[in-house]
């Protein structure tokens, strides 16, 4: 069975309503700027074995409760934006959403991990008129947001592929490497976003 | 510290390898400008110290063919003459500096401290408040760390080094963008590249200053 049992089609429909948040947003921008907040966006629903796996990492029981309430990434949206800004425009107006609490937030834009890992993490916790683990009504369910630009997810893509590897010789000269081209393309991204601001008038900062 | 040096007079060239080496640099002794230009183009030397009259290339002709190969290494010219035509001719060439025949072996020492000494610090990293430029390897870094453009490095450099003072627009041409087409706007548009990248790195420097004006690096207060 389902380790989620009768809260998937909750958690179908707080996702949805996520995203949905997260288009609007977006087709907002675009109607007042002329260009979206965002390159894409993708989410899921994690697998019931990646979670089944995921509990007996952490110990815990499998159980509706462990994947709701102890793990909180059963939902996961990544949305990758063209510019830097713009990953702090949606995040904004994601801990703005009624019925949202910002659980966690990570900024590994401006404190960037050791690796070079940039990406601004939040964890939210949502209210939705469906019963919850807890037996509360209206219930609720957590979700996992990472926001990035297409830099710095291209970034995490490619290094992820590379490094999964555990036995790569070299390790340490790769992983100065790979720190070296996450700075770079930061670099990149700062001034593209200079470049942006200088097109809308916005002068250098 | 590597340091080679070109000297015909076998007696000379033994005197000074022998103080070299009692200051702790690694020596390579060679007698004529052929020899001279040859080695430089096989090893990294932090200094070279080359007599100007010496058979097959002189020293000058020597000096002139590796800065032509692109090294910077810093020069000093050893002479015998106490021509100043010799003295022009050898800093025109590319010399650092230079001393005439005789000459006290402290001063030829403590000239090449000097000289290394220099050179280092050019390539070396600067910091400022919190803020830290890595110049050899375009790093800039605070909380986190970025890399430069070349250009940017180099506009970095020059506000680091005049901080707390105006720097011109112009300045600023003519030092980072030599003799290249460089108006205003481009001026403006690295001023704010760098803007944003010190706030990336969550570094404590400010720029001050407007598109076409002087522009000032400082502690943000």
């Amino acid at each position: 069975m389902d380790i989620y049992g009768e809260y998937r089609e909750a958690l179908e429909q707080v996702m949805e309503h996520l995203a949905e948040a997260i288009r609007r947003v977006s087709e907002e921008a675009e109607k007042r700027t002329g260009s979206g907040l965002y390159e894409h966006l993708i989410y899921r629903i994690k697998g019931d074995e990646s979670m089944r796996e995921k509990c007996r990492k952490k110990g815990l029981p499998e159980t509706a409760q462990s994947a709701l309430v102890a793990v909180r990434d059963a939902i996961g949206l990544r949305v990758v934006c063209r510019f830097v800004d713009d990953v702090y425009a949606v995040a904004e107006a994601l801990k703005a959403l009624p019925g949202v609490n910002v659980a966690e937030e990570k900024d590994y834009i401006r404190d960037v991990k050791p690796n070079g890992y940039r990406s601004y993490h939040l964890i939210l916790s949502v209210e939705a008129p469906f019963a919850d683990v807890r037996g509360e009504n209206p219930g609720h369910f957590y979700a996992e947001v990472q926001l990035r630009t297409i830099a710095m997810d291209s970034w995490a893509a490619l290094e992820h592929e590379m490094m999964y590897k555990h036995d790569a010789p070299n390790r340490k000269l790769l992983t100065a490497e790979l720190k070296r081209c996450a700075d770079e393309l930061a670099s990149c991204d700062v001034s593209m976003q200079t470049i942006r601001n200088m097109i809308r008038g916005e002068g250098g900062i | 510290m590597r340091v080679l040096l070109a000297e015909d007079e076998k007696a000379m060239s033994a005197a000074l390898v022998a103080v070299l080496k009692h200051e702790g640099y690694e020596v390579d002794a060679v007698y004529d400008g052929k020899a001279a230009v040859e080695q430089a183009s096989k090893n990294a030397y932090d200094a070279m110290v080359f007599d100007i009259m010496m058979p097959i290339m002189d020293g000058i002709t020597a000096l002139k063919e590796i800065r032509a190969a692109g090294s910077r290494t810093p020069v000093i010219l050893l002479t015998a003459k106490a021509e100043v035509e010799d003295r022009i001719d050898g800093l025109d060439a590319g010399a650092d500096d230079y001393l005439a025949k005789p000459f006290a072996m402290g001063e030829l020492l403590a000239r090449l401290r000097s000289l290394i000494r220099r050179n280092q610090t050019d390539s070396a990293s600067l910091t400022l408040g919190s803020v830290t430029l890595d110049v050899e390897h375009q790093e800039l870094s605070a909380k986190s760390s970025i890399r430069l453009a070349s250009k940017e490095t180099q506009l970095l450099q020059l506000l680091m080094a005049n901080a707390g003072k105006p720097v011109t627009t112009e300045t600023i041409a003519e030092r980072v963008w030599h003799g290249e087409e460089a108006d205003d706007s481009v001026v403006w548009l690295y001023i704010s590249y760098l803007r944003e990248k010190l706030a990336a790195v969550g570094g404590n420097l400010a720029i001050a200053g407007s598109e076409g004006g002087s522009f000032q690096l400082a502690v943000a207060s």
